[in-house]
């Protein structure tokens, strides 16, 4: 009886366990899908497209959440952290009534946790809007680093090198090379078209993660770099151990060792008693 | 020989002293005792500390920020210099040595710079609070301060406080990249595990830079 019911119990216990500790599995993301929310970035990215204005707005809603005015070729936001959702980005050219048709729009589907970038890119011909998913991942003790070719001069960049080892080749214009790991260190990056060159120096820490644009500079090919996201580039391995206890609740603590001592003390007593007893003998016998 | 009666006799005295001191012990220890209750936020508040807050700007090429030196949680009293910390051998996060100060693990970004930055401090020592006692009081919007080594201050808002079981410790999420400037301050919570002295949660506190 006894022991089938302490089964039970410990069944239970168990299976209550198992309840409360699927949802704190489940509850671990990171602190912006716990929050809700997203980031946004946006960008011009259209060498021969003119200044735009940039408005984002939350599904649904005709007053715009996010407004960038004036944003030129080669310009790229800061993030916006923004709630989960369905967001459309339009763009309008500079200046030009909030109400007024846009030149371009697209739709944005933002999940909590993750960040994009939404750019205008290709030639003013063929403007359009872009989507793009940035990663918030790298390799352990790696540096992530995509490749946006947004320079319409040469049309193709031949070859991205990084260190002098080629990283990209062949890279067409308004195009991406998506993100690859990179070991950390100040690396020179040069891109190679048929026209010409350029080079950075650019230095890429474990745990970054970022996005090297090509341009076409005023005086020839440039290279910009985004820095997209960092983290650790050493994760720590499990959980921290801060706490011992002090503040903590106690059970009630183990009988053992008292009940060692009153057992020493019992046999103390004993051999004390054994010992008058003795004594008092020894007395009436007289030896 | 008759001196050996009062030898004998406090032997016996010792003995039934030390009976009753064993007792009275066991006596002592037979309840238990209950968690210390955190003093509900806002007692011992803080006032924010002052200097120039400096959110730097997220523009490409370098952004040299200088290193953290000390952190100030003005709602729950929390005002403690800033020790660095690495990885120990089997990879795990160092941990301060002593309770009372918290640590800047120097693998993660510095605070204000965009990434994820890592401040660990203990919950209590084996008598006292420590440091991070009240951090689970913390909800979102609170603020947070990072000194820095330039006399600069960072300043962060809580985003969101998350208990997670060790066993179910998301490094990933806690360590990993995030594109904008963050804060993680992490300690132990939950219940704790007096067989292996150790509790059996951490509680992270997710903050975002204020811009």
């Amino acid at each position: 009886m006894f022991p089938r019911l302490t089964r039970r119990l410990l069944m239970l216990l168990a299976a209550s366990a198992l309840l409360l500790g699927i949802p704190a599995a489940a509850t671990a993301f990171a602190s912006s899908a716990t929050s809700g929310v997203g980031w946004i970035r946006l960008a011009h990215l259209s060498p021969n497209t003119p200044a735009v204005d940039v408005y984002l707005y939350s599904f649904g809603n005709s007053n715009a959440e996010i407004v960038l005015h004036h944003v030129a070729y080669g310009t790229v936001s800061p993030y916006e952290t923004v709630q989960a959702g369905d967001y459309s980005v339009a763009m309008r050219a500079a200046g030009a009534s909030a109400s007024s048709q846009p030149v371009l729009s697209t739709s944005v589907t933002i999940q909590a946790g993750h960040a994009y970038t939404v750019a205008g890119m290709g030639p003013e011909s063929g403007l359009r809007l872009q989507v793009m998913d940035d990663d918030l991942t790298t390799q352990t003790d790696k540096a992530a680093v995509r490749i946006i070719q947004a320079s319409l001069r040469d049309q193709v960049v031949s070859k991205v090198t990084c260190g002098g080892k080629t990283i990209a080749s062949n890279v067409k214009f308004a195009s991406v090379v998506g993100y690859q790991a990179i070991p950390p260190g100040t690396w020179t990056m040069a891109a190679v078209t048929s026209a010409g060159s350029t080079q950075k120096s650019v230095h890429l820490a474990a745990g970054t993660v970022d996005t090297l644009v090509v341009l076409d500079g005023p005086s020839g090919l440039e290279i910009d770099v985004l820095q997209d996201a960092a983290g650790a580039g050493n994760i720590p391995v499990g959980a921290v151990s801060t706490g011992f206890g002090g503040t903590a609740g106690h059970g009630p603590g183990s009988p053992v060792p008292w009940l060692a001592v009153i057992a020493a003390g019992a046999l103390l007593a004993l051999a004390g008693g054994l010992g008058v007893r003795r004594s008092r003998l020894r007395l009436h016998t007289g030896i | 020989m008759p001196t050996r009666r009062p030898a004998a006799l406090l032997t016996l005295a010792a003995g039934l002293v030390v009976i009753l001191g064993g007792t009275v012990g066991l006596l002592l220890t037979r309840h238990s005792t209950p968690p210390m209750r955190p003093v509900a936020a806002g007692v011992g508040a803080l006032p924010a500390p002052t200097g120039p807050i400096v959110a730097a700007p997220q523009s490409p090429g370098p952004r040299p920020v200088a290193a953290p030196v000390s952190l100030t949680i003005p709602l729950i009293g929390v005002q403690t210099n800033l020790i660095t910390l690495g990885l120990q051998s089997n990879g795990q996060l160092q941990v301060p040595s002593t309770t009372s100060v918290a640590g800047w693990y120097t693998g993660s970004p510095r605070p204000g710079s965009v990434g994820s930055s890592i401040i660990v401090g203990h919950i209590d020592s084996y008598k006292a609070p420590g440091v991070f006692y009240r951090l689970n009081t913390l909800t979102k919007g609170d603020k947070i301060y990072v000194k820095r080594a330039d006399g600069t201050l960072a300043e962060f808002s809580v985003t969101s406080v998350q208990s997670y079981l060790k066993d179910h410790f998301p490094t990933e999420d806690v360590y990993g990249p995030v594109p904008d400037a963050e804060l993680r301050l992490i300690t132990c919570g939950g219940a704790f595990d007096p067989a292996t002295h150790h509790y059996l949660s951490d509680i992270v506190v997710y903050a975002a830079q204020v811009s």
